[in-house]
């Protein structure tokens, strides 16, 4: 435990000194760059994931926009997701003080605690996806437009991630930290794309409206807001979680006969 | 958590300190060190030690010189605020033990600070432990943590399980309050295989809803560490399933974890001995024995 003690420390560290983010207009790009990251329409096929909600559906226990908002309110308050996102924070913070050592140990840590081989397939997915997508853009986009950075193909840890299995937390933390988007900002943006695509994926099957999803998302922003501020300070001991509806739900998806989602 | 684990070596653990019961009047440390060897064909237990509440009784050999059956036995009834047990358990390689307790174990209400438990348990090259305590029940506004580690050497395995239940339901009681936390890790060569880890926060919002504990005062993990294993496992062990709770199976990278969430400890102990009898004759060829305290 005393590598958990002295990692700890670093961790808190502080992000402003590392982040020097000041100006407006790195501000207006910080955004722009957010906006990005955490968008729908990013290439990683989280659409085609429902965490559990096909089987609740299925077995006829997740039935209204009520019992879906709700559900993803336990969530944020008690679930797994806030590991996830403690995960992109570290990832985020190892990316910036360049401990490629800790950002490769996080993430073999989060590939052994996620709950269900599904969850895991699912992150280990959407993580390379990301990872790739990233590497691809960093070659292609004009350099005037990315910021100074370690964070490339020659770094040892991204060749070590992109060889073996990188979690989608961890794609998602490397990432927010090279485009120098705000912690906080980084993890309002990975908890709202997270609830965005199981709204979508709650549209589809209940069925909802499109508008009935739009409120409900409406209506879970003081409780992203109040997560993101929460696992901003969680130690690395408090990476616990309490979710038996949701690891049930995603094992007995695993062997559900008939599946239109990948989880 | 430790990002690079300091493999424990069997005389690091020899010097270890052990807490002195002196240093917190009315409170009790338990501990227990159990060290097996296997210097022929006999798994050896050569070293045991204990302190007050916790004791081990004398080992036994029920299916074979090869594998030391073990009971240990919580002397003082249950554990109140502030008890803490440790259980140091090491597998020189090729050893095999069977560990498991004589009785439930108790964990009453407290208003200051936790009961905790921590388990230890280094298996070497090719030995094989199974940890198979019998079930712990949590009183409303207990405050229990458990934090469980297993080093696990080249070509060894785990079988452990979990079973609690949350409040006394005989009495009605729910566990409103209090909170339940539980912090396991499987590592291998500095590499974790399997990270659980649970917090409850007693209140009638995870009691009852769903996404938590759904009103089942019972739940249960079991989870099993050694190889990889055929996505047709998984099916078998959720074909063994007859209960009226809810349970799960999923693969993890090197083995098997199982759930249950229900109100039966009765049933839950069932199919999780009935998992283990599969999953022994799957990486083994060997079928389960079943330790007779379990049946007193």
């Amino acid at each position: 435990m005393n590598d958990e003690a002295s990692y700890g420390a670093s961790y808190g560290a502080g992000y402003g000194a590392d982040c020097e983010i000041t100006s407006t207009t790195t501000s207006a790009m910080q955004i722009l760059r957010l906006l990005q990251l955490s968008s729908s329409t990013l290439p990683v096929g989280a659409y085609t994931y429902s965490e559990g909600l096909e089987y609740l559906v299925e077995a006829g226990s997740m039935n209204s926009a009520t019992l879906l908002q709700d559900w993803l309110k336990q969530e944020l308050t008690y679930g797994s997701i806030r590991v996830e996102s403690g995960l992109v924070l570290r990832a985020y913070q190892t990316t910036l003080s360049q401990d490629g050592e800790s950002l490769l140990g996080w993430n073999n840590w989060w590939s052994a605690a996620r709950d269900t081989e599904e969850m895991r397939l699912q992150s280990w997915q959407m993580g390379r996806s990301l990872l790739q997508l990233f590497l691809t853009l960093e070659e292609s986009v004009p350099t005037s437009h990315v910021p100074t950075s370690h964070v490339n193909k020659t770094w040892p840890p991204l060749e070590t991630l992109l060889a073996q299995d990188c979690n989608f937390a961890i794609a998602f933390g490397i990432i927010a930290a090279a485009w120098k988007i705000e912690p906080a900002h980084a993890l309002l943006g990975h908890l709202q794309s997270w609830a965005t695509n199981l709204i979508a994926a709650g549209i589809k099957l209940i069925p909802l409206g499109q508008t009935a999803g739009q409120q409900m998302l409406l209506n879970l922003q003081p409780v992203l807001e109040c997560a993101a501020q929460e696992i901003l300070d969680l130690p690395n001991e408090a990476l616990e979680s309490c979710g038996w509806g949701l690891s049930l739900a995603s094992m007995a998806h695993e062997t559900q006969y008939s599946r239109l989602f990948r989880s | 958590m430790s990002i690079h684990p300091q493999e424990t070596s069997p005389a690091v653990y020899a010097q270890a300190t052990i807490p002195e019961a002196a240093t917190l009047s009315a409170q009790w440390c338990g501990a227990v060190r159990l060290h097996y060897d296997k210097p022929d064909h006999k798994t050896r237990l050569y070293r045991s030690w204990h302190q007050a509440p916790l004791k081990v009784q004398r080992p036994f050999y029920p299916e074979s010189e090869a594998i030391c059956h073990t009971v240990l036995i919580h002397t003082a009834g249950g554990m109140v605020g502030g008890d803490r047990l440790t259980y140091d358990v090491s597998l020189e390689p090729g050893a095999r033990a069977v560990v498991t307790t004589a009785a439930a174990s108790k964990i009453y209400r407290t208003l200051t600070q936790a009961t905790e438990q921590n388990v230890t348990l280094n298996i070497a090259e090719g030995a094989c432990l199974e940890w198979l305590p019998q079930e712990t029940i949590l009183f409303n506004q207990a405050q229990f943590k458990q934090t469980l580690r297993v080093n696990l050497g080249h070509g060894a395995s785990w079988l452990g399980w979990d079973i609690y239940r949350l409040g006394r339901t005989a009495r009605g009681e729910q566990f409103l309050e209090g909170q339940w936390r539980s912090h396991s890790e499987v590592w291998q060569a500095g590499v974790p295989l399997w990270v659980d880890r649970q917090r409850l926060q007693g209140s009638p919002n995870t009691v009852n809803h769903p996404h938590a504990l759904g009103g089942c005062p019972v739940i249960g993990t079991l989870v099993w560490v050694g190889q990889p294993v055929e996505k047709s496992l998984v099916e078998q062990l959720r074909s063994r399933w007859g209960g009226t709770g809810e349970m799960g199976v999923s693969r993890i990278q090197q083995g098997i974890v199982c759930r249950y969430r229900g109100s039966s400890t009765r049933e839950v102990r069932a199919w999780f001995t009935q998992v283990w009898n599969d999953v022994r004759f799957y990486a083994l060829g060997q079928t389960a024995c079943l330790p007779r305290v379990w049946q007193v």
